[in-house]
């Protein structure tokens, strides 16, 4: 049989105002009909351009070379009409992100059944065209009666049932499906990925799914290809490149997601508290009974947080962890003073956190945070060391302020601190930006970090690095870290203890060992069973 | 398996009213306080700001001391700020806009006869405006940067810079006047001409011939503006995904565009296009002051000359009460159109 | 990459930033066309009593006949009183230029802390101004502004308080937008979080932000000012003892120099205004397009 997909020696080159830039280098892949296979690369690796250079959807300012045979179609050689035939037909593209990929003011019965229309031969009625819309509805599991939504009406989980049942409308060969789940939570995006996987089995569909998650990938393909910088780096069998990767990358890839219960991913350091002072020991940030409550746009109270307790002891990680939306950020805002619990006290050192004025300053300097997404953390017009400074300044100047940036740097191990100190955050890459980030909170000399999915926005490589200097940072200067993340891994990887919540509530408390690998709680049981691992990957 | 969780996701439609009726008495609701706030800064321009409003209607002319005690019984102006404010609203409750000093009659009635010509200026101008900037826009954002965007852009921005009334002038001495051997092929002023022969259509045709100048000035200076809101806005719909989604479903280019991204560019556009309305009021005055268009426009030149305050604060409610009624209209308008907001 | 850390690498680097953004703003040949003619303008209306003597202004001094053509002792012909359009235009010049530049000055700061609090401060001090700022944006402005300069006694300074009073609510609306957006952004909240109160916040985070997209707005505030002006005078509402394209259009209106077919005393006030609003509007958005990298590549 003829293989769906044939690219020889593809490359992608983008004609940039001042050089090209090379987004793929000589790509050689080949997928057999019904095949699976997961392309996986970080942020840039140019899987995206590879993906859209099957249907010739780059831009005009991409120059295409070598072969793309798409059902044994050179596609370079298609006129026009011949690729908008192609297009859909043989191939169909599940994008990213559905809110931006679905048209936001065309219900979406109109927006499955376009393409339906477009490509059959004779002219459909309204009813079949109808019928045929609310069957692929049935397949993805919405109900028909939600057919004239708009987009805007469904879910995040959803919107991208509907691109699958687009995907699905003019039962084509090959779906090439970029990043399917990455905005989702981690239990959508297991019933999503799961769905994918059993209607492409079906029917026999050829797969090419595109992610940065390795093991999103290993789930649901047989058949695993890495990409790094352009090129394909690795190809082969799922287990064989998620269990014994031959290049470097494809590990680097792998340990970002790591399997709860190796102790091999357990980070040295991690679950070994010092304890060398005997005070550590008690509670350094306490919540008792918080309640958050917001007001929605309909001015109903909705309760964001209820009736939390929560201990921070000095010289611990406690990771918090929970499905978007499960209060986790809000709770830590409140932890921070940044909100104001409804009910409930924060306690820092045995005393209620103050609301205003100097004394609240204090604590600030006391309890610092780490944002999610160290490029928006920082002031694109202020310099390293004015970041770092920030802070000091805030706390009315400090003499030795060189000295104490110079320092914080280091800590963050950004050195030379010199090199650094004069440069914008634009020349930074994503990790560094991190490391200022934690500087900046280091050069007030915090007892407690609250970092809220600190990784969440970095690449594999940088992930390893920023959850070990957290680690470094409690051995050696006694930092406590409250580490916010929908990421069960990420506890793993470095927690001593884990808090999991859910609709605002702590269901469960306790060391890692014995929550992830023993849970208590239902909830916890689910959550793991929603991380896709290799163990469970397809066989 | 089942789906629960995914379900619970969903935002369900709101308790309480339908939010379409709560959102209509919003609007409606913030237009009346929109159209009070009017009356409100009318009174306070024209009563309370000149100090003496007396002493400025006849600051032009020699009165004496009883003269100008007369024209204050006249207006009302010797009693209490407070009692004028009342009388003020309760006479406006009623239609009633107060007296005019220099035609000595009713301004609401002198208001009702020029409310006609300017709304056929306005109306036409405006329509043609639209539909003239609104495919120029289109035109100019799908091939950007060629030679038509380049061209529209220019001759829009030009146009733009120049002030309404000197193109009326310009416009006025090429077409109406006449230019060295061109003969004047529009008439000078006024919106017909006294020796129109008998007939329904002579006399549309005659209103016709002397509404093309006033109007071509008009709809000149302010298509510029649709047509760079369209290009603006279809720009920015030119990047968005779902262009990609429905090229990749095997759309034709022509397609794309008149499904997907002219109906999304065109939302955010009729409400800048009613935001503008302002414009196009300002527009009104000067141009039927160059042409003697006998509007409401005219009809404040008219009265800004002596000044005649009574009859200028008829006209500032009505013409800034008009575009604000204009502007709740669209944005109920603006509801109905996008799904986005239709329920939220 | 290596730059050394002290002060004048910083600086340097600042310098590079704005050489960067120069280059961009290069690219736009309409941006570069707008500011030379600006700066010839600004340059000739400053020099007006250097190079010229005021007395040809003056209606009792001059000897010329009225209504004359263009000819070898009067360029660009003379007015209804004699006087030379020529010298007429270069001095209006310099009126039109004042009053655009303060009142889109006064709009500038208006709108600015308008658009500031509203956006920094939620609660009702919000909704109040953001209500108060709606109802100003919807309301003609130039129907206010004929209200404003009609009641006020005539002058320069009315002239500039009516436009500045009334042009206000696009920047703040602008700068509004542009606050929150900014506002939502982590570095916010890490300075928030660091202890940084109201003034730290606004002053080095959010204005620093702000101000460079407040002032090309500005430049195209002065264009719709500078039209504004004119109409104003050409209603006859400027200051009567003062010479501007306006009230030059005015005269010539009221004088009958349509009728009588005195183009020359018609085109170049009007081209002059068309000429500056142009230059304005073309630096304006040369200006946008150099701070907001959004729009590089979507405007040629």
């Amino acid at each position: 049989m003829n293989p769906i997909l044939r690219m020889d020696g593809v490359s992608v080159t983008y004609r940039g105002s001042v050089r090209p830039r090379q987004a793929v280098i000589d790509a050689n892949l080949t997928l057999e009909p019904g095949a699976t296979l997961g392309l996986a690369g970080e942020s840039g690796c140019g899987k995206t351009s590879l993906a859209l250079a099957v249907l010739r959807l780059l831009p005009r300012s991409a120059d295409v070379d070598g072969t793309i045979l798409l059902d044994g179609q050179d596609i370079e050689r298609l006129t026009w009409g011949g690729l908008r035939a192609a297009r859909w037909a043989s191939a169909s593209v599940v994008f990213q992100g559905a809110m931006h990929a679905l048209n936001p003011v065309r219900t979406i019965a109109d927006q499955i059944a376009e393409p339906i229309r477009l490509h059959s031969s004779e002219r459909l009625s309204a009813a079949v065209s109808r019928a045929r819309v609310v069957e692929l509805l049935e397949r993805v599991e919405i109900p028909a009666r939600r057919r004239d939504a708009y987009p805007h009406e469904l879910s995040g989980g959803q919107r991208q049932r509907v691109m699958i049942a687009m995907a699905l409308a003019c039962e084509p060969r090959l779906i090439i499906a970029d990043e399917p789940t990455t905005a989702l939570d981690v239990v959508v995006q297991s019933q999503v990925l799961s769905l994918l996987r059993r209607l492409v089995a079906e029917r026999g569909i050829a797969l090419l799914m595109i992610s940065h998650d390795l093991s999103v990938l290993a789930a649901s393909c047989r058949r695993l290809a890495v990409m790094y910088r352009g090129r394909l780096v690795e190809e082969g069998p799922a287990h064989r490149l998620a269990s014994a990767p031959e290049h470097e990358h494809t590990g680097e890839l792998a340990a970002a997601f790591p399997t709860i219960g190796d102790t091999a991913s357990r980070y040295q350091g991690a679950g070994e508290p010092v304890g060398a002072a005997g005070s550590t020991r008690r509670p350094l940030l306490s919540a008792e009974g918080v309640s958050v409550e917001f007001t929605d746009r309909h001015r109903n109270r909705v309760p964001a947080v209820r009736e939390v307790d929560l201990d921070v002891t000095g010289d611990e990680i406690l990771a918090l962890v929970g499905q978007s939306g499960s209060g986790k950020t809000t709770l830590a805002r409140t932890l921070l003073g940044l909100r104001r619990p409804d009910t409930g006290v924060v306690h820092y050192d045995g005393r209620p956190i103050p609301t205003s004025g100097r004394r609240l300053r204090d604590f600030r300097g006391n309890v610092q945070l780490v944002l999610q997404d160290p490029t928006g953390a920082l002031n694109p017009r202020h310099t390293v060391y004015e970041a770092v400074a920030e802070g000091l300044r805030v706390h009315g100047g400090a003499a030795d302020e060189a000295a104490r940036v110079h320092e914080a740097l280091e800590a963050a191990e950004l050195r030379p601190a010199e090199e650094f100190a004069g440069r914008f955050p634009h020349e930074l890459s994503g990790g560094q930006r991190q490391r200022v980030v934690i500087a900046g909170a280091l050069v007030l000399c915090p007892r407690v970090l609250v970092a809220d999915e600190p990784v969440a926005s970095l690449d594999a490589t940088v992930r390893g690095e920023i959850l070990a200097l957290l680690l470094r940072l409690r051995r050696e200067r006694g930092v406590s870290s409250l580490v916010i993340t929908h990421d069960l891994g990420l506890a793993w990887n470095i927690a001593d203890r884990v808090a999991v919540m859910r609709a605002g509530a702590i269901v469960e408390t306790g060391p890692v060992e014995r929550v992830l690998i023993d849970p208590e709680h239902e909830y916890t049981t689910e959550l793991l069973a929603a991380v896709p691992s290799f163990e469970r990957s397809v066989s | 398996m089942t789906d629960t969780r995914d379900e619970l996701e969903t935002r369900g439609p709101a308790s309480g009213p339908p939010p379409l009726l709560r959102f209509v008495a919003a609007k409606v609701g913030g237009g009346v306080v929109s159209l009070f706030l009017v009356a409100v800064l009318g009174f306070f321009l024209f009563r309370v700001l000149p100090g003496d409003p007396a002493r400025t209607m006849t600051r032009s002319t020699p009165v004496s001391a009883e003269q100008l005690a007369a024209l204050r019984h006249r207006f009302g102006l010797d009693q209490p700020l407070y009692l004028q404010f009342r009388d003020f609203l309760l006479n406006l409750l009623h239609g009633d806009l107060g007296t005019s000093y220099i035609y000595n009659r009713p301004v609401a009635e002198l208001i009702v006869e020029r409310i006609g010509p300017t709304v056929l200026l306005v109306g036409t101008a405006t329509v043609l405006a639209v539909l003239v900037g609104l495919w120029m826009g289109t035109r100019a954002a799908w091939r950007q940067g060629g030679a038509v965007d380049r061209w529209f852009t220019s001759v829009g921005l030009t146009l733009w810079s120049v002030p309404t009334f000197w193109l009326g002038l310009l416009l006025l001495m090429a077409f109406g006047v006449g230019v060295g051997p061109l003969p004047g092929l529009f008439p000078v002023a006024g919106m017909s001409s006294p020796d129109v022969p008998p007939g329904v259509v002579a006399r549309v045709l005659d209103v016709a011939h002397h509404l093309v100048l006033p109007c071509l000035t008009l709809v000149a200076v302010i298509y510029a503006q649709f047509m760079m809101v369209m290009r603006t806005s279809l720009l920015e719909e030119m990047g968005a995904e779902y262009l990609t989604t429905a090229r990749a479903k095997g759309l034709r280019e022509d397609l794309v565009r008149r499904r997907h991204a002219v109906p999304n560019a065109l939302l955010p556009t009729v409400t800048l296009i009613f935001l503008h309305l302002g414009l196009v009021v300002a527009g009104a005055i000067t141009v039927e002051t160059v042409f003697s268009w006998p509007g409401l426009g005219l009809l404040t030149y008219e009265a800004l000359r002596v000044p005649d305050l009574p009859l200028l604060q008829g006209t500032f409610i009505v013409l800034a009460g008009s575009v604000i009624v204009m502007n709740v209209l669209a944005e109920l308008i603006y509801r109905l159109l996008d799904p986005r907001v239709r329920d939220s | 990459m290596s730059a050394p850390p002290n002060p004048t690498g910083v600086t340097g680097r600042r310098v590079a930033a704005l050489a960067e953004g120069w280059r961009v703003y290069r690219a736009d040949r309409g941006g570069l066309f707008g500011l030379a003619v600006l700066l010839l303008v600004v340059g000739l209306a400053l020099l007006a009593p250097v190079l010229t003597r005021s007395e040809g202004l003056d209606v009792t001094r001059v000897r010329g006949e009225p209504l004359r053509p263009p000819s070898a002792t009067n360029w660009l012909g003379t007015d209804e009183s004699g006087r030379s359009v020529l010298l007429l235009t270069w001095w209006g010049a310099r009126m039109s230029l004042l009053v655009g530049l303060s009142a889109a000055a006064l709009s500038m700061v208006i709108g600015t802390v308008v658009g500031l609090l509203a956006a920094h401060f939620g609660g009702w001090v919000a909704t109040l101004l953001l209500r108060v700022t709606d109802f100003f944006l919807v309301l003609p402005a130039l129907v206010l502004a004929i209200a404003l300069s009609t009641v006020l006694s005539r002058g320069v300074f009315t002239i500039v308080l009516a436009i500045g009073v009334t042009s206000w609510p696009q920047t703040a609306r602008l700068v509004r937008a542009q606050t929150l957006t900014v506002e939502t952004r982590p570095y916010i909240e890490r300075a928030r979080a660091l202890g940084g109160g109201h003034r730290h916040l606004l002053g080095k985070h959010v204005l620093p932000a702000v101000l460079p997209l407040v002032f090309a707005t500005t430049t195209l505030t002065v264009a719709s000012a500078i039209i504004a002006e004119s109409t104003l005078s050409f209603l006859g509402l400027g200051d009567p003892s003062m010479i501007s394209w306006g009230s030059m259009l005015k005269s010539a209106m009221d004088t009958g120099a349509v009728t009588a077919g005195a183009w020359w005393y018609l085109l170049p006030p009007g081209l002059g205004i068309a000429i500056v609003v142009l230059s304005f509007t073309l630096c304006g958005r040369a200006l946008e397009t150099v701070l907001n990298p959004r729009l590089r590549g979507t405007r040629r």
